[in-house]
């Protein structure tokens, strides 16, 4: 007989002679009690976009047969650059700083990119899971995460019981969060004009408050089911309400002058008069509804492992998505290898603006903006995004597991009616993670 | 019927009573002598029918019925076929290794101690009678080749323990532990000190060389305990390759495996010796918990 790991087609077997659904539950002994997973994730964007290292870290302690805490730190350092919402013009394109009191410049047909992009974050976590009896569960959650410019607390209950001789699962979740931002030189007031750049950053910008505030609701309903010896049916409802500030302090629109298609010069816009740059804040509603269905089926061919997913997507911002996700896990003797396709494709919502005209959304005279909402963000437009992945798993010893992923992801943006010199160009990325998780 | 006896100690109820030649213990965490009885007596009745139905002993069972139906189909209960389909998936796993036709090469295979290792022509003989692949399994219709056998011996117990501890499941959310000669299972974390300890036994000696330690799932061995043969200096362990005829050369006396269910644990410490040499990397590849001796 040639090696190879079997552990899943006997556990499979175990379970049809003893007619129970999946024995979910190892075995313990007594002094294994501990698992530790580090990852080490490296995000990269192409043309010197942003780039993301991110080491993260998570504990879990099973205190017992019934309760169970996981402890989690993610670290975040984010540099780069990414498009500030303004367009490319075949004018050299002059911004102000968040803080203010710098300015940077976009050339001729270049999209411009704000540059001063870069963070760090810290996020940890804690989940208590505890059974409430021999088919039920419940796990609270916290969280926290913070940035400079950024926090967010946030708590979840979940609930699971198991019906239907364990071949069920009924899953129903509760998490809360609150946001808060925290941009350096204060909250711009939405829909006004960007100020030009000044030595004295008091005088700079009309603040709308140093902070804002941001609630979110989510709610989780879900359905796991064994179908069969050799597969798994799991669908989850999931429903999300935010309130509150839901802008990108960061991004802008531009106004553009019909007569000349480029960037407002004139009378309000007669930045050497006036200070205001033909760019206005973004405005967003401050609510948004989101509901998602997802769901997936997991089956087992022998050692091999399929995992097929479908997430459909829409919020009241009229952003429709579909999320096709596959990946195949071959497994070798020790070790494996799993392939991973992902399709994405959004619509634009309905305030995705690609500029604001002088005269019809922005009044020349007083620079007031006639619309209520418009961004230009890049991630509210219509797009279509491929991924493209390989992992490798390797088992070291009884305990010990490593295993890397590369994966390469490309996004199309998609903007109707819009010149070709004028688009957001799409985006290409790296992604590379190392994973190494230990049990003792 | 075997007597069953009870007794208490400190946290828990102690129940013994034999069966599949084995001592069996079932220790019920709780202090309600009745709820104890109750489960004690209900595992007892369970590896007893199990064993009667079973048994390859036996004149008024299934197996002899198989066994001795000259190559005519014999239609299986519901049980007794789950059991089949069970060794078929486990002669496919193990690519032919685990069968449970080998079992007549008892007939000249007698691991006393001694050095009768049986001749080449008299194992060739027996050969032709064995091999899961001849048999005509059509669930639930099962024909042996006349000649043939079928034994269920190498998951019995097994089995019984797992059985065993789903009935007391549905009797007590105390935590149970069942221990039919060393293949032991709990159905959950006990209320006082977490885990159940049991001797760890091992072939070369007579007292237990440690504890097992177990919160939940179960734990089974195998190995050839006093059973082999020596010859010339060679030791030849009681587990066969149905292959050759040949015992397994090379490989540990003594296998536990800790798995979720004591099938598994059992299976995967069998499946392991027949590895021969090779039985250590065959485990680590299982990512499960196990002890060499």
């Amino acid at each position: 007989m040639q090696l190879k790991k079997i552990s899943g087609q006997m556990s499979l077997a175990a379970c049809a002679l003893l007619q129970v659904a999946s024995p979910v539950a190892r075995a313990a002994a007594a002094d294994n009690n501990w698992q530790v997973d580090s990852a080490v994730l490296l995000y990269s964007e192409s043309d010197g976009r942003v780039s993301v290292f991110e080491p993260a870290l998570q504990a879990t302690r099973t205190i017992n047969e019934d309760e169970q805490i996981d402890v989690s730190v993610v670290f975040d350092a984010l540099t780069g650059a990414t498009p500030n919402g303004a367009h490319a013009t075949e004018s050299t394109q002059t911004f102000t700083s968040a803080s203010g009191n710098r300015s940077y410049t976009a050339n001729p047909g270049e999209t411009p990119l704000d540059s001063s992009f870069q963070d760090i974050r810290l996020a940890g976590s804690v989940n208590y899971r505890y059974n409430l009896d021999r088919l039920s569960r419940l796990t609270w959650g916290a969280n926290l995460s913070g940035e400079s410019d950024y926090l967010s607390l946030g708590g979840s209950v979940n609930f699971e019981q198991d019906i239907n001789q364990r071949n069920t699962t009924l899953m129903a979740g509760l998490a809360l969060s609150q946001d808060t931002l925290l941009p350096s030189g204060g909250v711009p007031c939405s829909l006004t004009a960007m100020p030009l750049a000044s030595e004295n950053e008091d005088d700079v910008f009309q603040s709308a408050g140093n902070s804002d505030d941001k609630l979110t609701t989510d709610l989780m309903f879900g359905v796991t089911q064994v179908l069969n010896r050799k597969t798994l049916f799991q669908a989850n409802y999931s429903y999300s309400q935010s309130t509150g500030y839901l802008n990108d302090p960061s991004k802008i629109v531009s106004v553009i002058d019909p007569a000349t298609g480029l960037p407002a010069s004139s009378g309000f816009f007669n930045t050497a008069l006036t200070r205001n740059l033909p760019y206005v804040y973004e405005n967003r509603p401050d609510s948004r509804t989101r509901q998602s269905l997802y769901s997936k089926i997991v089956r087992y061919l022998n050692e091999d492992v399929i995992h097929l997913s479908y997430r459909y997507y829409r919020d009241d911002w009229d952003i429709t998505s579909h999320t096709l996700d596959l990946k195949y896990r071959y497994q070798m003797e020790g070790d494996f290898l799993q392939p991973h396709v992902r399709l994405y494709q959004q619509s634009a919502a309905s305030f995705k603006q690609h500029d604001l005209q002088l005269g019809r959304d922005v009044d020349a005279a007083t620079g007031e903006v006639l619309v209520d909402y418009a961004s230009n963000d890049y991630r509210l437009a219509e797009s279509q995004t491929v991924t493209l992945g390989l992992k490798y798993g390797k088992l070291l010893a009884a305990n010990q597991q490593f295993s890397m992923r590369a994966e390469w992801m490309q996004q199309t943006i998609q903007e109707p009616g819009v010149s070709e010199s004028e688009k957001t160009p799409g985006l290409d990325a790296i992604i590379v993670q190392f994973n190494y998780s230990i049990k003792f | 019927m075997s007597p069953l006896s009870i007794e208490a100690r400190k946290d828990y109820w102690h129940g013994r009573f034999e069966a599949m030649a084995s001592p069996c213990e079932v220790l019920v965490e709780t202090g309600d002598r009745t709820l104890a009885r109750s489960v004690i007596e209900t595992v007892a009745r369970e590896v007893w029918r199990i064993e009667q139905k079973f048994s390859r002993y036996r004149q008024d069972n299934i197996i002899h019925q198989i066994n001795h139906a000259d190559g005519k189909p014999v239609m299986l209960d519901e049980e007794s076929a789950r059991l089949i389909d069970f060794s078929d998936q486990l002669f496919q796993m193990s690519d032919g290794l685990f069968d449970i036709t080998s079992g007549v090469l008892r007939k000249i295979w007698q691991f006393d101690g001694s050095d009768r290792v049986p001749e080449q022509d008299q194992i060739d003989a027996l050969l032709k009678d064995i091999g899961w692949q001849r048999v005509c399994w059509e669930h639930p219709h099962l024909a042996l080749a006349p000649g043939m056998q079928i034994d269920l011996g190498g998951i019995g117990k097994e089995y019984a323990v797992d059985r065993g501890l789903l009935l007391a499941r549905s009797i007590t959310d105390d935590s149970v532990l069942i221990n039919l000669g060393g293949d032991l299972a709990c159905t959950g974390a006990r209320k006082i000190g977490g885990y159940w300890s049991v001797g760890r036994m091992i072939s070369s000696h007579d007292q237990a060389v440690g504890l097992f330690r177990l919160i939940k799932g179960a734990i089974a061995t195998s190995g050839d305990a006093n059973r082999f043969l020596l010859k010339d200096g060679q030791r030849f362990s009681h587990i066969l390759n149905p292959k050759t005829g040949w015992p397994i050369m090379h490989a540990p006396h003594t296998i536990s495996v800790a798995a979720a269910s004591c099938v598994e644990a059992g299976m995967f410490s069998t499946l392991a010796l027949l590895q021969g040499a090779q039985a250590e990397e065959f485990l680590q590849l299982q990512q499960l918990e196990y002890w060499l001796d």
